[in-house]
């Protein structure tokens, strides 16, 4: 009992930083899915340097770890003179990584439409950007909607990183905490306890969408 | 040659011999199958017929415990067991594995084994049968199976007449005193199938017991001694070969052999 | 500058590789541990399985370093950064393995034991000699592609100490001020070492698919 009410003693200080996580993890996924739909877009079209453009963005930002991207910013900007604040710089690396990992799961449900809806497209007369927008882009999405929802799981647990630049984040909270008390094991333990419980609800959330989704695929 | 069933000798199998009685299997509420009885001789032939469904598989793989009956016994080559809904203690188990061999219709080779490896390990693990001894048995099998030059091929490079030749070999290795058969030509093409009959049909001849599940009403009539007819999980009819594809006397059966045969 | 660089920073794909390699094997092993606790027969021992899988898998991995680095230390365990590392990665490791085993058992026919059950291999027999091998075949380049993954993640370890490839990379930028430079070295690293490992699996994947279809 002595350590759960260190623990409900601690929550104060480590909300703010679990706000700033989800926050970073928010902002990550809203424009890095984007970004990967964009790279899955071009990689598709029969443009070369679109397609290596896209390429070299997406080999680097899933080739190198998350880790490395966050310190490639967070060193390499303020030399090009851009001086951003660290939780700007996470939210730049994160997206990067997320949209490289993202290009590829919208590049699979891209492929997994069957030829037969780009063909009865383009014969019902929808052709090009609407035939795209309308009927593929919608089927592909839900193909890749698990996957990607996988991945945003990994993007809030990758927020973690952030720690490393100083951002207010829960991490860097529990260490705060942890090195005025000492109490190393019962801080990391709580922020574990936290990350943990967040992600389970989020991957039953996953497990619901993802029944739900595959409702119109099922005959009664 | 009739065989009366419920024959009330004391059960006491010879080496080939076969008796089953009062067979079931439920699953549940469902019945799969109901009061199977069959005796048979050492070196005899059995085909099993019927439609889709009518459980002679299930029969065949209640034989050897693929499957589990919930009722009847089953006596094979000396092992005895009396159905009860779950696994016979172990030793009986190994004994009617030992005593039958099966060949499977996806004929279960494996893979990542050479033919020779396929042959010689069970022989090592299940007989404790030295490297040499198994090596021996295995070449003289392949070379029965007319496939003697193939002991270092894998599974995968081979067509599936000779994979399910050489699965047959695998079972024969270990010496069984029964072979159980379950359709083993219906996933080869008809030319193709003909060398797995010819191997089983000469397996005849050599005095094997054979029970065989099959679609080749050919191969049943005229290798087999017997056919027993199943329908809807029970015994329709069984007989001399000849005289059931001839003068079959269940109504069913006749519908049944009207059907396979006006193809 | 990068001539100098790079030396300066590949000192560390040694510490990289080894914590890599040492957890993925490890992993390996205790995720053999847990698929088969996973599927025994007593409630128990699944329970505590399947909830160390699910545990494991729902924290960050910077999390349990630390947990374990910093945390560990108050029952008097303390650790050198190397060996917390690889404890972390291996724990980690072992669960993702475990679920890639449970895929690779998943695919193997049923013929498979059918067939052994009918030549009266015994349960140990089975499992060693022919599910075994088929499991860890098909299994193969998903091992890879996670190998890959754990790669990438040992960039963490830089965090607690561990003097590998970021760690250099790192001091690097603050020394030299070449930021970007130390950055895309060690990037550049990291990359060259997984299309190296990822080209070495392909082709074992391939020489096995030549030689053996899979069942």
């Amino acid at each position: 009992m002595d350590m759960l009410t260190q623990w409900l003693g601690w929550l104060p200080s480590l909300v703010p930083g679990l706000l700033v996580s989800l926050q970073l993890t928010g902002l990550s996924l809203l424009f890095g899915f984007p970004l990967g739909l964009l790279f899955a877009v071009m990689a598709a079209a029969k443009i070369a340097p679109l397609q290596w453009i896209s390429f070299l963005f997406v080999e680097v930002g899933r080739g190198l770890p998350a880790l490395v991207l966050l310190y490639l910013l967070y060193f390499s900007l303020p030399d090009a003179g851009i001086t951003l604040t660290s939780l700007t710089t996470a939210v730049i690396a994160l997206t990067w990584n997320t949209g490289a990992y993202a290009s590829e799961y919208f590049r699979a449900g891209l492929a997994a439409v069957p030829l037969g809806q780009k063909e009865a497209a383009l014969t019902s007369g929808l052709r090009g950007w609407t035939g795209f927008r309308v009927i593929i882009l919608p089927q592909a999405l839900r193909i890749s909607t698990p996957p990607l929802a996988g991945l945003a799981v990994l993007v809030f647990q990758g927020s973690a990183l952030a720690f490393v630049i100083a951002v207010p984040e829960l991490m860097s909270k529990g260490f705060e905490i942890a090195s005025i008390t000492f109490e190393y094991l019962s801080v990391y333990l709580l922020t574990a306890v936290i990350y943990g419980s967040l992600t389970l609800l989020f991957l039953g959330f996953v497990q619901l969408l993802e029944r739900r989704l595959g409702r119109h695929l099922q005959r009664n | 040659m009739s065989f009366s069933f419920g024959t009330k000798t004391p059960p006491i199998a010879l080496s080939g011999e076969v008796v089953v009685s009062g067979l079931g299997k439920s699953y549940g509420a469902t019945r799969v199958l109901s009061d199977v009885n069959l005796v048979m001789n050492e070196g005899e032939v059995v085909s099993v017929i019927g439609p889709s469904g009518a459980g002679k598989s299930t029969f065949l793989r209640c034989l050897n415990y693929l499957e589990t009956p919930t009722e009847g016994t089953i006596e094979i080559g000396g092992a005895r067991v009396v159905a009860g809904g779950k696994l016979p203690d172990k030793s009986s188990l190994d004994r009617l594995r030992r005593v039958t061999g099966m060949v499977f219709q996806s004929f279960n080779l494996f893979p990542h084994l050479t033919v020779m490896e396929n042959i010689t390990l069970p022989q090592r693990k299940v007989l404790g049968a030295s490297k040499e001894q198994a090596h021996e048995t295995a070449n003289r099998l392949l070379k029965h199976v007319g496939l003697p030059d193939k002991a270092n091929a894998y599974p995968a490079r081979l067509s599936g007449g000779q994979q399910q030749r050489i699965a047959i070999a695998r079972a024969l290795a270990l010496s069984p005193k029964v072979m159980l058969f379950d359709e083993p030509t219906s996933a080869l093409d008809p030319e193709i199938g003909l060398e797995v009959l010819a191997v089983m049909r000469d397996l005849a001849d050599e005095g094997m017991t054979m029970l065989v599940v099959t679609h080749e009403m050919h191969f049943a009539r005229d290798v087999s001694d017997r056919i027993m007819v199943m329908g809807n999980g029970g015994v329709l009819e069984i007989g001399p070969s000849k005289q059931v594809m001839s003068e079959p006397q269940n109504e069913r059966t006749r519908q049944f052999l009207k059907a396979v045969l006006d193809r | 500058m990068i001539t100098e660089l790079l030396p300066a920073i590949a000192r560390g794909v040694g510490l990289t590789l080894y914590v890599t390699g040492a957890s993925l094997v490890i992993g390996g092993v205790i995720g053999l541990v847990l698929v088969g606790a996973a599927r025994s027969p007593f409630a128990i021992v699944r329970g505590i399985a399947t909830l160390y899988i699910n545990v494991v898998r729902v924290i960050p991995p910077i999390t349990w370093l630390f947990l374990i680095y910093f945390g560990l230390p108050q029952f008097a365990l303390r650790l050198s950064t190397i060996q917390a590392a690889i404890i972390g990665f291996s724990i980690i490791a072992s669960a993702f393995m475990a679920e890639i085993y449970r895929s690779g058992l998943l695919s193997i026919p049923d013929g498979q034991r059918e067939a052994a059950h009918a030549l009266g291999l015994s349960a140990v027999t089975t499992v060693r000699h022919i599910i075994t091998p088929q499991a860890f075949r098909v299994a193969l380049p998903a091992i890879a592609t996670y190998g890959i993954g754990l790669l990438k993640d040992s960039a963490l370890a830089s965090t607690i100490g561990v003097r590998e490839i970021t760690y250099y990379a790192q001091q690097s930028a603050k020394q030299t001020h070449e930021g970007l430079l130390s950055f895309v070295v060690a990037g550049a690293l990291y990359i060259v070492i997984s299309l190296v490992v990822a080209l070495v699996s392909r082709q074992v994947d391939l020489g096995l698919r030549k030689k053996i279809g899979v069942a």
